[in-house]
């Protein structure tokens, strides 16, 4: 599988981008997208804040309060985006690209499959559920780690996301790569 | 001779390695090279990337503990002290008091955009992070959460205004940062809370709750009259106009009607 993750300010502003591959099940943690997935991921992910707009203030759990994790939010083609709003209305998106045999177009025959899946109905046999309780769990680490080091750098008096000012510590790089590792 | 400076022709490498990721390019400035005379001192800590500069005890701000809230007390007379400075500061071109009061705000308001962000994955639970995302959740974590870190107590009162459904009012009754200020006469209208005032819109707007503004307000003097005659009870009180945006307001009632 192949990620491609984005911080966004709340205005709309990329502020950091990292591209990974899985680390689980043999995957040697490099990106594996197609010259073309590459330059659509960004247009997919600034289209689904559109998506995170509509649901951030949505149902709220208790008392007028949501989780910051709004967990899939978004499918295009054979990429689903997950969502993280921090309290300050910064997003993490994580775009992920399951592999082919995961989305069962590696015979050729996708169209039924490929129907199945954006049903989020079959779940067995391998296929990539962007829904299952497993995939949920570790975006979610994932997206905790982040937050913390996010909560670092915002920290910093010099540092405005509001402003557009970009992530360039090769720290918090490290910071995400090790994150991405542990969990994806 | 050449081997006077061999430190000096490694380090400064004629163009710095390029980025591995695609940042946009205005990022280059933070980016430049040590300058010539700390030379010797970066050749120790070799694995560092272009421009980036370690502590010299190694521990980068991602290496600190966000949760130290042990000896994080501040004495009040270094707040005192820095607080003057930065009156002293904002009034310095100051046409009026309205724009030393909005030059406080200012001040404030970076800190309320970063204190909602702390505070919340502080909260009893930080693997369930909750943000408010109506107007009553908000206030209440101003008047209790945010207040509680600031100054070590709740808000004195949070009121709806009766006139204008969008305005709500937080009440201290003594606020801290004014503990040592006297006011000379012909400023008499200068809250110096502007500055909490301010901490107080970081938070709203960041949280998606734009405002038109928090002012701070003194009202100690109105109340002598309630209570009859002499000083009033508390002569520093103030209060925290908060007036949220129209469309706050048309969110939270549409959220309502939604059975949220």
């Amino acid at each position: 599988m192949s990620y491609f993750f984005t911080i966004f300010s709340p205005t709309d502003t990329p502020l950091f981008t990292h591209e990974f591959g899985t680390s689980r099940s043999g995957g040697d943690g490099i990106a594996r997208f197609t010259a073309s997935e590459r330059s659509l991921a960004p247009f997919i992910l600034h289209s689904s804040l559109d998506i995170v707009e509509e649901l951030q203030f949505g149902p709220s759990s208790t008392s007028g309060s949501a989780p910051m994790y709004l967990k899939h939010i978004d499918k295009y083609a054979n990429n689903f985006v997950s969502c993280w709003i921090t309290g300050a209305n910064v997003r993490f998106l994580l775009l992920t690209r399951p592999r082919d045999e995961a989305l069962g177009l590696a015979g050729g025959g996708g169209a039924g499959a490929r129907g199945s899946l954006a049903g989020g109905r079959v779940t067995g046999s391998g296929l990539y559920d962007p829904r299952s309780p497993a995939t949920e769990e570790a975006v979610k680490n994932f997206f905790v780690d982040v937050y913390e080091a996010w909560l670092k750098t915002v920290m910093n008096p010099f540092f405005h996301a509001g402003n557009g000012d970009v992530v360039k510590s090769p720290v918090f790089r490290q910071r995400v790569a090790a994150a991405a590792k542990k969990y994806l | 001779m050449s081997t006077t400076f061999p430190i000096r022709q490694s380090s400064l490498p004629s163009h710095p390695p390029p980025r591995p990721q695609s940042l946009p390019p205005q990022s280059s400035h933070y980016n430049r090279p040590a300058p010539a005379g700390t030379s010797t001192a970066m050749s120790s800590t070799p694995s560092s990337g272009p421009g980036l500069r370690y502590p010299s005890n190694k521990k980068t701000i991602y290496d600190r503990n966000l949760n130290r809230s042990k000896n994080a007390e501040l004495s009040r007379a270094a707040f005192a002290y820095l607080f003057i400075e930065m009156i002293a500061y904002a009034q310095r071109g100051a046409r009026d008091v309205g724009d030393l009061e909005q030059r406080l705000n200012n001040q404030g308001y970076p800190i309320g955009v970063r204190l909602l962000d702390l505070l919340l994955s502080r909260s009893s639970n930080p693997l369930a992070s909750i943000r408010p995302t109506r107007i009553l959740p908000l206030l209440q974590f101003i008047a209790q959460t945010l207040y509680r870190h600031l100054f070590g107590r709740p808000a004195d009162a949070l009121e709806r205004s009766g006139t204008d459904s969008a305005q709500y009012m937080l009440f201290d009754n003594e606020p801290m940062v004014n503990t040592y200020i006297s006011l000379p006469r012909e400023m008499s209208s200068l809250n110096c809370a502007a500055f909490v005032a301010g901490i107080i819109e970081g938070v709203c707007d960041g949280a998606g709750f734009p405002t038109e503004g928090v002012s701070a307000h003194s009202v100690g003097e109105q109340e002598e009259g309630k209570d009859g005659k002499g000083a009033p009870l508390w002569p520093g009180k103030t209060v925290f106009l908060i007036k949220f945006k129209k469309e706050v307001l048309e969110r939270e009632e549409i959220l309502a009607r939604g059975g949220g």
